[in-house]
């Protein structure tokens, strides 16, 4: 089990190299330039030659390679353009907001769709189940932008009772950060929900037709604990991947609720840094998200021998 | 009726106009205290706006930094940090004498020396004042308190140079530019009457009011005379999100918000804590031609281009309300008296498809296609070049419209080999002399030697009229040699919370004599 955790660890090596690569050699690729952004529109064409000099940017790109190698290999991400700060420091400033609001969506996500996939599987094919999996088939429909802005008329605008946008820091008082938080959470737990209630529902409907169930049901076990007990710890391997899905997911930033909302996260930072083209910035947080989609998904492996003591690894 | 009722009819309707008049004195006095929250459209790449010319830099910064001249409700020059100038050897050498005991943020009082190194900076780094530093000889401190600035030939609108508040010249302590070299600045010290506190990014810039702040003693008047911070603190927060900064704004959240959409104004203006404001003159919108490679090097391409177009549709399309456009010819704005001219017009919003195909025929156009690049970064740009599209392709002219991020668009540009056309606005600009909308050395690269002549002698002539004249001449240029394709002027939309007072109708976004009333 060490062996196997030390192996996934050290896997992480490669796969962050070929992602630095292959997100330098992207960005790079695409059109744009820092340096005319800085400038501004009415800036001559010299004067965006001179800033581009100034950033480095205009030796070939095998060599800003090489330099970003160099970089990497002493554990510095690099400078940003435009915030002046290390790129390590801007991503842990922002690692805050996201994570919180990324816990708090897949909190709204699990405790709606785990019970709703649940019932809909108890009773399918009844008036409950057409009635949760209708309510799913919309909420995977509804892009999360439009279900934000709705939602900040309604609960922001016409009712009053979040903020329209903004984030209030935890060093203000946790009672403002939750305030600040319901409604971008909302936003992207809900749509996760219906997911995770379809999911839910369809492995639950497997594991409710096996043979161990029937012979649960034989020996006179109660419906209620056939169903709680024996059926949903064996259908939730696959509702604890998708879980684990879309937290890596949202923690890789949820560009666009949180642009909508306002919120200083990592889905800004990088939003902020493709539109301006704020190169280090772009190659860190990737690198970073990286290794935070492959550090979930161990942890997820690692939690089927928890929820499965079938499972082993070696 | 007895005398004595007719008295006390008199004296209450006396009592109650002073109340009245009392009550709305109150209402008018400002207040002192509160923190602003300007809901800003994002970031600004750089917080020096002598390196840039992004329009978010000037109306952050320009409360924190002072530049020597500013300007009147004319958008003449009148001074600011300068107490005043004399002009000898024959409009070629300008002594500025300073305002004594103005304070930068750091404590330190402003002297000639923070002048001239600042003007030094400013002239080698920004677009507006290396026009000036070309023509500069030398600048150097006489004493403390008094500037030398040497030119090589007279330029009447240096004054105007120093005075525009977007890419300012703005005064910096000299060890601050020092630190920067050849850079931008690394510490954001002004004499301005907010001083820079912090910078988180995508959350806020924030601004405190500054104790020590010397204010003119003049009354205010427009950007110049006596400015006051009311406010205890300004917040510019980036909100990218127009649905957003609407939304703050009417929830109480913000109380500023700028570029809401204009097809917004009508449910604006019902609703009941929110004030419009219609930013006017802001600028033009326009299609800038390729004049040094490609398909509108032929001069008769382009006149078909411009004479093929239908300005009407194309404005109500990218901005979608009446108030909002006009169809004008003019370079410089009709609320510019001074500069305000229809020479040229005729060759403006031809509509005549018919002379655009016959110029086609003669200029042999075999339907290559014409590389447009625009974007969605700004709706307006891409609906205005949609619509044209549209026209241009009824005349015969094969459009491939590219549309693209506004960071790419801004490289591509510069690359003479990659476009025939891109879109974009020009600005309000007080002055010809250092306008980008006729510039050579700027994308596009329209250069003539007739209009480029002109230009030079406008920057030297002293007269108004003649200068008028010689602007007149431009602008026929402008039109006849088609030089980019203006399509109309267009203007802003911004809103307030009802609690703001004091606030301009300008694009420049003064915070200083603003207040929150209760």
């Amino acid at each position: 089990m060490k062996a196997y955790v030390a192996r996934r660890l050290l896997a992480l090596v490669p796969v962050a190299l070929v992602v630095a690569t292959v997100a330098f050699v992207l960005i790079h690729l695409a059109p744009g330039d820092p340096a005319a952004i800085i400038a501004g529109p009415d800036a001559s064409p010299d004067d965006v030659q001179r800033i581009a000099r100034q950033l480095g940017l205009d030796t070939p790109l095998y060599v800003q390679l090489g330099r970003f190698y160099g970089r990497l290999l002493r554990g510095d991400l690099g400078q940003s353009i435009f915030l002046r700060k290390p790129v390590s420091e801007a991503i842990l400033d922002r690692v805050e907001p996201t994570l919180l609001l990324t816990v708090f969506a897949t909190l709204i996500a699990v405790a709606i769709g785990v019970p709703s996939g649940v019932i809909s599987a108890r009773y399918h094919n009844t008036g409950p189940d057409q009635a949760f999996m209708a309510l799913a088939l919309v909420g995977i429909s509804v892009p999360n932008f439009l279900l934000a802005l709705l939602m900040v008329l309604l609960f922001g605008v016409r009712l009053g009772w979040f903020p329209v946008a903004g984030y209030v820091p935890l060093e203000y008082g946790w009672l403002g950060t939750l305030r600040s938080l319901v409604l971008p959470a909302a936003a992207l737990g809900l749509v996760q929900s219906a997911l995770i209630a379809r999911i839910t529902r369809s492995s639950m409907r497997d594991v409710l037709y096996q043979q161990f169930i029937v012979a649960s049901r034989a020996k006179g076990l109660s419906e209620r604990a056939i169903v709680y007990k024996h059926a949903l710890r064996n259908a939730l391997i696959p509702t604890i991947t998708i879980i684990g899905i879309s937290f890596a997911i949202l923690i890789g930033g949820a560009v666009v609720v949180e642009t909508i909302f306002n919120i200083p996260g990592i889905g800004r930072l990088i939003i902020s840094a493709v539109l301006r083209r704020d190169y280090p910035v772009i190659q860190g947080v990737v690198l970073c998200v990286a290794g935070v989609y492959m550090l979930v998904n161990l942890l997820v492996d690692l939690s089927y021998l928890v929820i499965d003591p079938r499972v082993r690894y070696r | 009726m007895k005398r004595s009722h007719v008295v006390c009819g008199v004296l209450g309707a006396v009592a109650w106009t002073l109340i009245a008049s009392a009550i709305a004195h109150a209402q008018d006095k400002p207040r002192i205290g509160g923190v602003f929250k300007a809901a800003m459209i994002g970031e600004p790449p750089t917080l020096d706006p002598h390196t840039t010319t992004a329009v978010i830099t000037q109306q952050i910064t320009w409360h924190v930094y002072e530049t020597l001249y500013t300007y009147d409700k004319n958008y003449a020059p009148i001074p600011m940090l300068a107490e005043g100038h004399s002009v000898g050897d024959k409009g070629r050498t300008y002594t500025f004498k300073l305002r004594r005991g103005v304070k930068f943020h750091n404590g330190k009082e402003m002297t000639a020396a923070d002048v001239v190194a600042s003007l030094r900076h400013w002239t080698k780094l920004a677009g507006r004042g290396k026009a000036i530093g070309k023509d500069m000889e030398g600048i150097e401190a006489k004493d403390p308190s008094t500037v030398a600035l040497y030119l090589k030939e007279p330029m009447p609108a240096l004054l105007v140079g120093l005075a525009h508040p977007n890419n300012a010249a703005a005064i910096y302590p000299k060890e601050v530019v020092d630190a920067a070299g050849d850079g931008p600045i690394k510490d954001y010290i002004g004499t301005g009457p907010y001083r820079f506190v912090e910078h988180k990014p995508d959350r806020h810039i924030k601004l405190v009011r500054f104790k020590d702040y010397s204010a003119r003693p003049e009354p205010p008047d427009f950007f110049g005379g006596k400015r006051t911070a009311y406010l205890d603190e300004i917040l510019f927060v980036p909100v990218p999100e127009v649905a957003v900064r609407l939304a703050g704004v009417e929830t109480g959240e913000y109380h500023h918000g700028q570029q809401i959409k204009q097809d917004q104004y009508d449910r604006i203006k019902t609703m009941p804590g929110v004030v419009a404001q219609i930013i006017k003159p802001s600028a033009w919108s326009v299609a800038v031609l390729n004049h040094k490679q490609g398909l509108f090097t032929d001069k008769r391409l382009r006149q078909a281009m411009q004479a093929a177009l239908d300005m009407e549709p194309i404005m109500a399309a990218g901005f979608g309300h009446k108030d909002f456009y006009r169809i004008d010819p003019s370079l410089l704005f009709a609320e510019q008296a001074a500069w305000y001219s229809k020479a040229g017009a005729e060759l403006y919003n031809q509509k005549n498809r018919a002379k655009a195909q016959k110029l086609l025929k003669e200029a042999a156009y075999t339907g290559m296609p014409v590389r447009w690049i625009t974007t969605k970064e700004y709706e307006w740009m891409y609906k205005n070049a949609l619509v044209a599209k549209q026209q241009l392709e009824a005349a015969g002219f094969k459009i491939d419209l590219q549309v693209v991020d506004w960071a790419t668009l801004v490289q591509r540009r510069n690359k003479p080999e990659l476009f025939d056309v891109f879109s974009t606005g020009f600005t309000f600009n007080p002055e010809p002399a250092f306008t980008t909308v006729v510039e050579c050395n700027w994308p596009g690269w329209w250069c003539l030697e007739d209009k480029d002549r002109w230009m030079e002698s406008i920057r030297r002539e002293a007269d108004p009229k003649v200068r008028r004249a010689m602007w007149e001449k431009v602008q026929i240029l402008f039109y006849e040699d088609v030089g980019r394709v203006k399509f109309g002027d267009y203007f802003s939309l911004v809103v307030n919370g009802k609690g703001v007072k004091g606030l301009l109708a300008v694009n420049e976004l003064p915070l200083w004599n603003v207040w929150l009333d209760k």
